[in-house]
């Protein structure tokens, strides 16, 4: 299918009504309530027409304001990929975990929990395994973040 | 035949006799100095400059130097790469682990000092000689093959010149 067509096909056929991001980029692009995530990531799984089978990658984004969680999902079978994220406010940053649909997304949430500070509800192992075991010093990829050991970059004069 | 023509600098020939007599100390430094076995620590980049002097092009062996896979067996310990704040326990630990005399090569900017990573980096060690001491240190990102075999070289004179005392 083409972009269009896919674009056209999950919106007419998920309930949820994602809204579509306009881009020059050859793949369809969604916002997805993060409500609506697992229950979008089982119908492109599980529908025969798109079959999207393969988590390519799942990244965190912080963009100041908010975050978002963005996801790359393919069909090896059908030859076509889409791309969704979700939106989470600052104050309370939570997502159910897709690791049932695509056990890909096991680390890379365990990642983002790590680096982000973004709760994944019902991942069955979120312990650290990038930064040392008695880091306490926060979530070093959030914006803003100082720590306490890290030398800034001297001001180009 | 290099070492068997130098022997009289450092022996006396007894005339007439097939003996050399000489100190423990410079027999014990020299065969260590012509046998360091080095401990394959490499991380990054720099582990395939290592691997490149280690190979037959540049070839580690004419030293006497074998890698070892456990730091039991070893002698030096070529820290060859970035050293993460998670990877610096492992290497402090390795370090603790092989038996004296031991020495150690910081190979690489990033071994140095942290090199590209010392500014915004919250996950990088700044130098590995904030955890263990170190005995030469080899400029370069990564340095080249002729580098590295200098730097071990340079451990060789340094072993020359210590005393069986300091090999507490």
């Amino acid at each position: 299918m083409t972009k269009e067509e896919l674009t056209e096909y999950i919106k007419d056929n998920f309930s949820g009504e994602p809204e579509v991001i306009e881009n020059d980029q050859p793949e369809p692009y969604f916002i997805v309530k993060a409500e609506d995530v697992v229950a979008f990531s089982r119908f492109i799984h599980d529908d025969p027409k798109l079959q999207m089978t393969f988590m390519m990658s799942l990244s965190g984004v912080d963009t100041g304001e908010r975050y978002e969680i963005v996801y790359n999902i393919c069909s090896y079978r059908l030859k076509h990929r889409v791309f969704f994220k979700t939106i989470l406010n600052h104050e309370k940053p939570e997502v159910d975990t897709v690791l049932d649909i695509w056990p890909a997304a096991n680390w890379y949430e365990r990642e983002v929990w790590e680096l982000f500070g973004i709760t994944i509800r019902n991942h069955p192992n979120l312990t650290r395994f990038l930064l040392p075991e008695d880091w306490d010093e926060g979530f070093p990829m959030c914006k803003g973040w100082v720590g306490k050991d890290v030398i800034p970059f001297p001001e180009r004069k | 035949m290099g070492i068997i023509k130098k022997l009289p600098v450092y022996a006396e020939k007894i005339p007439g006799g097939g003996l050399v007599t000489t100190s423990l100390n410079s027999a014990f430094t020299l065969t260590q100095a012509k046998s360091l076995w080095y401990f394959l620590f490499g991380t990054a980049c720099c582990a395939i400059e290592l691997m490149a002097t280690g190979a037959s092009r540049y070839d580690f062996d004419r030293l006497g130097m074998i890698f070892r896979a456990s730091p039991r067996q070893s002698d030096l310990l070529i820290v060859a790469g970035t050293i993460t704040l998670k990877m610096a326990p492992v290497v402090k630990r390795l370090y603790e682990q092989m038996a004296e005399p031991r020495y150690v090569l910081a190979m690489g900017g990033c071994a140095i000092g942290g090199g590209p990573f010392y500014y915004d980096s919250y996950a990088v060690l700044k130098g590995i000689d904030k955890i263990i001491p170190v005995d030469v240190y080899v400029p370069g990102c990564p340095p080249r093959p002729e580098a590295l075999l200098q730097g071990c070289l340079e451990v060789g004179k340094k072993i020359r010149t210590l005393k069986m005392d300091d090999w507490s």
